[in-house]
């Protein structure tokens, strides 16, 4: 079982042993669902984000979903080490989309801080006002 | 050696069954947590302040929570597919209610803009209705702007002749002034008595001193402070008109009451 499943025994295989080399396409090709190359692509994605949700200064509002952020993406590099590769898609994957809502997050909350502020000084100005127009007249 | 073949093909295929069955275990679905993404995704697409908002985000979200409802043979990636579903929800979420308030912003700003004006509004028709009051009260007083500062003149009808008591009468005349030097408090007054030339000068002089000196008793009862009063006798050496006529005379016998101070806008 060992040796026809390792990657040389194909290239060794004799021509003779069709059969069974048809077998080991299909076991291979049946492994592969299960395992496959580092998810490249999802990492970099996943990285992409999270230098986008620093950038927007997201530490300051969301830094929850940007911790949990960067845990995935070093466990996902910590899954590529181990050759867990559908487990470092996923938790690259994850790692993405928690950086994307950081960013989402801190754009909401900076927003709201910003929509507050001028409230308030339309408040003040009106208080102000208010105030003016009991004192003098 | 062709059945042996097959028969170790039909082991192979049971262990490779068997290694995939492990590998990608099929486990419950979580209809739980499928259906609360759809309740959350459809609460956002069915709220008017948030809906039209994020159009990108929320059609992606919509995309994940169709492909986390979907049957999966894997668990793993079942709860994956309710991960990135529910963080897709959220960030559309996110990305609305951003820009929302990016909106809000405009009105926001106009509301400000609008109450600045009014203060400023307000400041100016504070300061141009202080201007007209004190130009009212000085109308009323009938005082003159002059170069020593406002001039009230008191004609004769104070006092009778050759008298320094006030007549009952003139209080009306003068409760206008102490209630507008009561009102000015940084005012002060200079009370000064003049007379016609019928008489002796000294004795002019000493009436004159008497009826301006009436005149600050007067003020002082009304409360106003002493250090803001000050009267002298001018006597008759500072007629306004001729003293050749009875009109005439009847316009140099007079208090003139100066006031002077910091309020000087409206003079």
């Amino acid at each position: 079982m060992k040796t026809i499943l390792s990657h040389s025994s194909i290239t060794q295989m004799p021509s003779g042993l069709r059969p069974v080399s048809l077998l080991l396409l299909l076991s291979l090709t049946g492994l592969a669902a299960c395992s496959s190359p580092p998810p490249d692509q999802e990492l970099q994605a996943a990285e992409l984000s999270i230098t986008n949700a620093e950038k927007a200064r997201v530490a300051d509002y969301a830094s929850p979903e940007l911790g949990e952020a960067r845990n995935k993406l070093a466990a996902a590099k910590a899954a590529v080490n181990e050759g867990d590769m559908d487990d470092a898609k996923r938790l690259a994957e994850q790692a993405r989309v928690n950086a994307d809502l950081a960013t989402a997050k801190a754009a909401a909350a900076k927003a709201a801080v910003v929509n507050t502020e001028m409230q308030d000084s339309t408040e003040t100005l009106k208080t102000e006002m208010d105030r003016n127009q009991g004192g003098t007249l | 050696m062709n059945s042996f073949m097959l028969d170790d093909r039909k082991m192979l295929v049971t262990a490779l069954a068997a290694l995939l069955m492990v590998a990608c275990s099929s486990a419950p679905r979580d209809p739980e947590a499928i259906g609360q993404l759809r309740r959350d995704l459809t609460e956002l697409q069915s709220d008017p302040q948030l809906a039209s908002k994020a159009p990108v985000a929320i059609a992606d979200a919509e995309k994940a929570v169709v492909a986390a409802e979907k049957p999966q043979d894997d668990a793993e990636q079942e709860a994956q597919l309710i991960y990135i579903a529910d963080r897709k929800v959220k960030i559309a979420h996110a990305q609305a209610e951003a820009r929302k308030l990016e909106d809000q912003r405009t009105a926001l700003g106009k509301e400000r803009e609008t109450a600045r004006l009014d203060s400023r509004t307000e400041e100016a028709d504070t300061a141009h209705q202080l201007a007209r009051d004190l130009q009212q009260e000085i109308d009323d007083l009938n005082a003159k702007p002059t170069d020593r500062g406002l001039v009230v003149t008191l004609g004769d009808v104070l006092f009778d002749n050759a008298s320094s008591t006030l007549k009952p009468g003139a209080q009306d005349k003068l409760s206008k002034l102490s209630a507008f030097l009561l009102k000015h408090q940084d005012r002060s007054i200079v009370i000064e008595g003049h007379t016609d030339s019928v008489g002796t000068e000294n004795y002019n002089a000493a009436l004159s001193q008497r009826r301006a000196d009436s005149v600050a008793s007067y003020l002082t009862g009304q409360g106003l402070t002493h250090e803001r009063l000050t009267s002298s006798g001018k006597g008759e050496g500072f007629p306004v008109v001729g003293n050749e006529t009875a009109a005439g005379r009847q316009q140099n016998r007079r208090v003139e009451v100066i006031i002077v101070g910091a309020m000087t806008r409206a003079q």
